[in-house]
């Protein structure tokens, strides 16, 4: 046993960190990217997304005033996908903050409170899973009207169960720890418990969780849309440019590509945040060696 | 019930439980028949005086943790009585009840399940105090807890992770200690330790019992951990109380079988080499 | 210190276990004979169930090994995964602490059992079964007949480690492994399943590696000691001379700090001597010896050069060992 073999550092193995730390990296870049365009689109468009200009129809991409080309209706498509980034933020974060809040409150509720508030949430929670939400969304846009609300309400419904389990379960994980039981010993009650004890545990979770549904959300949004079930015009989403799009794609294919690409960058983006931030804010993985 | 009193008998008990039992209903076995019941406490009789350790050994299963819940008040005895300072605890009013909560306190097995890993060291060790309405200068009485556990002020803005079993396990026993109590309960404080470290603990229990005249209970399935700190020991077995004495005397003529399988499950080194321990 | 008329049941060379960032085991030698207990002892953080794992095959992702280990004429550090793979169970096995959550939980216990036997030896489905109810009656199964047929949460935990010891043993391996296999189990237990290893493991002489922190264990059922401390092993030797004559402190600490019957006070005033400090982080560990900072002997040599293991003469490794017994008693 040589003292060389016993101090020098062994071969590092570090392709897994990097590469956890690279799906952060990227996850982040496009998810701020994406923040940013729906911010600018309030201040600065390239010119109006809704207004038709008949002899600008169909300028092909890489032009110096459009800079992805125009529409059928010589609609400027950079200023189309910039306001849709903001009707994706819209519905993508609305739905999933308003599921969030309420799978938080009722996965809490299930999991502190009783044996019978938790039979009574979590078959509610599996009932509410075992109705097609895109079925559900399409009853309501016919009976409320489509539009951002109607879809963000749809989006509530079908996310809410899915956060109730997963905060139900990380919550009587926590709920089954030591120090809950010392709280409970030195006579807190259970709403402080559940403020101070609980939430703080499970904010990991909430945060991946809201990351993945928000990126759910404007895939759903964009399908709804696409369907004509989702938002409409003034409003743009990115849904609804690939359903105008279509009618115009045996003229100009590009046409499609350019919101189905936003698309897919914007739900990589927020999904590899997910991941990421789930590695990172894994307490299992922040533990002492 | 006791054979050993090694305090006078007009020293009255801290914490004490009377005759007291407990029925668990398990669920039935087909969908009319009765519900089969399962005695966990068959009239137990245990008490504890301020400067006294007293010790409860039994394997799982024997009622130890149904005993732990009655005693620190968790859980309310079906028949019997828990008293602290010769009040019932359940029917003593708020008053009471709060004294209780404040002069009984707990320390857990697992260090690092027993402090939240979100809140600072120092967040948690002024905890029982704000919980139970505690005036008076919480900073200075933080410091003081620090030193009576040997711990240094610069672990108060630390998180848990950032300490070793055996430093959270000391952090622990300093949240125990903060609210002033007159009994402490261990439950298997060491088991989750590492042997060098177990010393540590052990040791620094037994001089809170002398320099602050607690009463503590010390639970563990070890007979020889809790022969260390401990004056008096009771073995369960079954929901029952079915021996007490010093520790010595049930490791040299241990009575009950439970006793016996205890002693008889002591490893030591010396048996070991000899080359006896497994015979 | 052992005569190897054979070839060694395994034989270690300056392992090394690390993960890019941390380094857990820093060099770790040791031979067992064919037939060989040798107990390794350690806290929490010393770097012994790596060292298992590593003879195993078995470390987490990311962690890797260097030095060498034979075992069987091969040096399994360079085996591929699944030629290791095919070895577990053959000619080396393991027993971990933990029976409940290493049994399959929606397989019954026989069928686990006979497929490990199936699996090496290629012995046909009845055949597997016999010799399956035959292993659970040598280990002190009751009515292993009915037994064989229960699920792991049917039966209580001094039975799934029994079953354990039965799937390590069912091919007569070379080498076992157990990884605390009594911790889990209440005290009463636990007896009764180290008795039943080690006849287990003497009747088919096979060798053990018993990894635990708790000496006594060590000192009833091995006959070679290493004690690790920070990923190395600090004192090596026969079980009766380390633990009755330890030479190096932290051998001398650990074994103070055994709360047994035999040297309690009467009156419950007795104290334990503990070892002052805790073990230190892997990250930071301090410069020489990792052991100075809680060492009563320790000098600015300690502090500064890391002592090696020597010859039989110089076992532990240590600047300043403790003296024999008969030359002073000190300490």
């Amino acid at each position: 046993m040589t003292d060389i073999a016993a101090t020098a550092p062994i071969a590092p193995k570090k392709r897994r960190r990097l590469s956890l730390n690279a799906t952060l990296v990227v996850g982040i870049v496009l998810t701020i990217g994406f923040l940013v365009v729906a911010l600018v689109s309030f201040f600065w468009l390239p010119s109006n997304p809704n207004i038709p200009v008949i002899k600008n129809r169909m300028l092909p991409p890489f032009l110096p005033d459009h800079w992805l080309g125009t529409d059928g209706l010589g609609r400027d498509i950079v200023a189309q996908l910039m306001v849709g980034a903001r009707t994706s933020i819209l519905v993508g974060a609305g739905g999933a903050t308003v599921s969030l809040i309420l799978g938080t409150i009722t996965g809490l509720i299930a999991a502190a409170y009783g044996k019978l508030a938790d039979e009574t949430i979590s078959r509610g929670a599996d009932i509410m899973l075992s109705i097609p939400g895109m079925v559900t969304a399409l009853v309501l846009a016919a009976t409320m009207g489509s539009g951002a609300l109607t879809t963000i309400f749809a989006l509530t419904a079908f996310f809410t169960p899915s956060f109730t389990r997963v905060i139900r379960s990380a919550a009587m994980s926590v709920l089954q720890e030591d120090f809950i039981t010392s709280a409970k010993l030195y006579g807190r009650g259970k709403l402080f418990i559940l403020a101070r004890h609980v939430i703080p545990n499970i904010a990991g979770v909430m945060i991946v969780q809201f990351t993945l549904y928000f990126a759910a959300g404007i895939l759903t949004e964009a399908g709804l849309s696409y369907l004509g079930v989702g938002v409409t015009r003034p409003s743009i989403s990115w849904g609804m440019m690939l359903n105008e799009a279509q009618q115009t794609v045996g003229i100009s294919s590009p046409l499609a590509i350019w919101p189905g690409l936003a698309i897919v960058l914007v739900v990589l983006g927020l999904n590899l945040l997910g991941d990421g931030l789930r590695d990172v804010l894994d307490p299992k993985l922040k533990r002492r060696s | 019930m006791s054979t050993v009193t090694p305090f006078p008998a007009e020293v009255r008990p801290l914490l004490e439980v009377r005759q007291l039992s407990q029925v668990y209903h398990l669920n039935r076995q087909n969908l009319f028949g009765p519900r089969p019941t399962l005695k966990v406490l068959d009239t137990i009789d245990f008490a504890v005086r301020p400067g006294e350790a007293v010790g409860l050994v039994g394997e799982s299963g024997s009622g130890k943790t149904t005993l732990t819940r009655m005693l620190t008040g968790v859980e309310k005895p079906r028949e019997g009585q828990v008293l602290y300072d010769g009040v019932d605890v359940w029917l003593g009013g708020e008053a009471h009840r709060k004294l209780f909560r404040r002069s009984v306190q707990v320390v857990l097995q697992n260090p690092r399940s027993s402090l939240d890993p979100r809140m600072r060291v120092g967040t948690s060790l002024l905890e029982p105090l704000r919980s139970l309405r505690i005036e008076g200068d919480h900073a200075a009485r933080v410091l003081e807890v620090l030193d009576q556990v040997g711990l240094d002020k610069n672990a108060l803005e630390r998180f848990p992770h950032e300490f070793s079993g055996g430093q959270l396990q000391r952090i622990a026993i300093a949240r125990a200690l903060m609210p002033g109590p007159k009994v402490l309960i261990a439950d298997e404080p060491v088991s989750a330790l590492d042997v060098s470290i177990q010393a540590q603990v052990l040791n620094l229990l037994k001089d809170l019992v002398k320099n602050l005249g607690l009463g503590l209970v010390f639970i563990a399935h070890d007979l020889s951990v809790v022969a260390y700190t401990t004056s008096r020991v009771s073995v369960m077995s079954a929901g029952k109380i079915v021996e007490v004495g010093k520790p010595l005397d049930l490791f040299n003529r241990p009575q009950a079988d439970a006793t016996k399988a205890l002693v008889g499950a002591i490893l030591s080194v010396e048996s070991g080499l000899a080359g006896n321990a497994l015979a | 210190m052992q005569t190897n008329s054979a070839r060694p049941a395994i034989e270690v060379r300056d392992l090394v276990v690390g993960n890019g960032d941390v380094t857990a085991v820093r060099g770790v030698s040791f031979t067992i004979p064919q037939g060989g207990r040798m107990g390794l002892v350690g806290e929490s953080g010393s770097g012994k169930s790596m060292t298992a794992l590593a003879l195993m095959g078995l470390l987490p992702m990311g962690w890797s090994t260097r030095g060498s280990i034979l075992h069987d004429g091969v040096d399994l550090v360079t085996q591929s995964d699944r030629a290791l793979s095919s070895r577990r169970g053959r000619t080396l096995s393991m027993v971990f602490q933990d029976p409940l959550s290493s049994l399959n939980p929606v397989r019954r216990v026989g069928d686990q059992i006979s497929s490990v036997i199936r699996r090496h030896t290629g012995a046909d489905k009845r055949t597997a079964e016999a010799q399956t109810v035959e292993l659970m009656k040598q280990m002190n199964l009751p009515r292993a007949e009915q037994l064989v047929r229960a699920y792991p949460h049917e039966i209580s935990g001094g039975q799934r480690q029994r079953i354990m010891i039965a799937m390590a043993l069912a091919c007569y391996p070379q080498l076992i492994i157990a990884d605390e296999p009594t911790t889990a189990l209440d005290v009463t237990v636990q007896k009764q399943v180290l008795r039943l290893l080690n006849g287990a493991v003497r009747d088919r002489g096979s060798a053990l590696l018993m990894i635990t922190h708790d000496l006594p264990i060590i000192a009833a059922m091995c006959d070679t000691v290493a004690v690790m401390y920070a990923g190395r092993i600090v004192e090596i030797g026969p079980v009766q001379e380390v633990f009755r004559n330890p030479r190096h402190h932290y051998t001398r600490g650990l074994l103070d700090s055994q709360p047994t019957m035999d040297n309690i006070a009467l009156d419950g005033s007795s104290r334990l001597v503990s070892i002052p400090g805790m073990v230190p982080p892997l990250h930071a560990l301090p410069t020489g010896c990792a052991f100075n900072p809680r060492c009563p002997a320790a000098t600015d040599k300690c502090r500064e050069q890391m002592p090696e293991l020597g010859a039989e003469a110089l076992r532990a490794a240590c600047w300043h060992p403790l003296a024999k017994v008969g030359e002073v008693a000190a300490q």
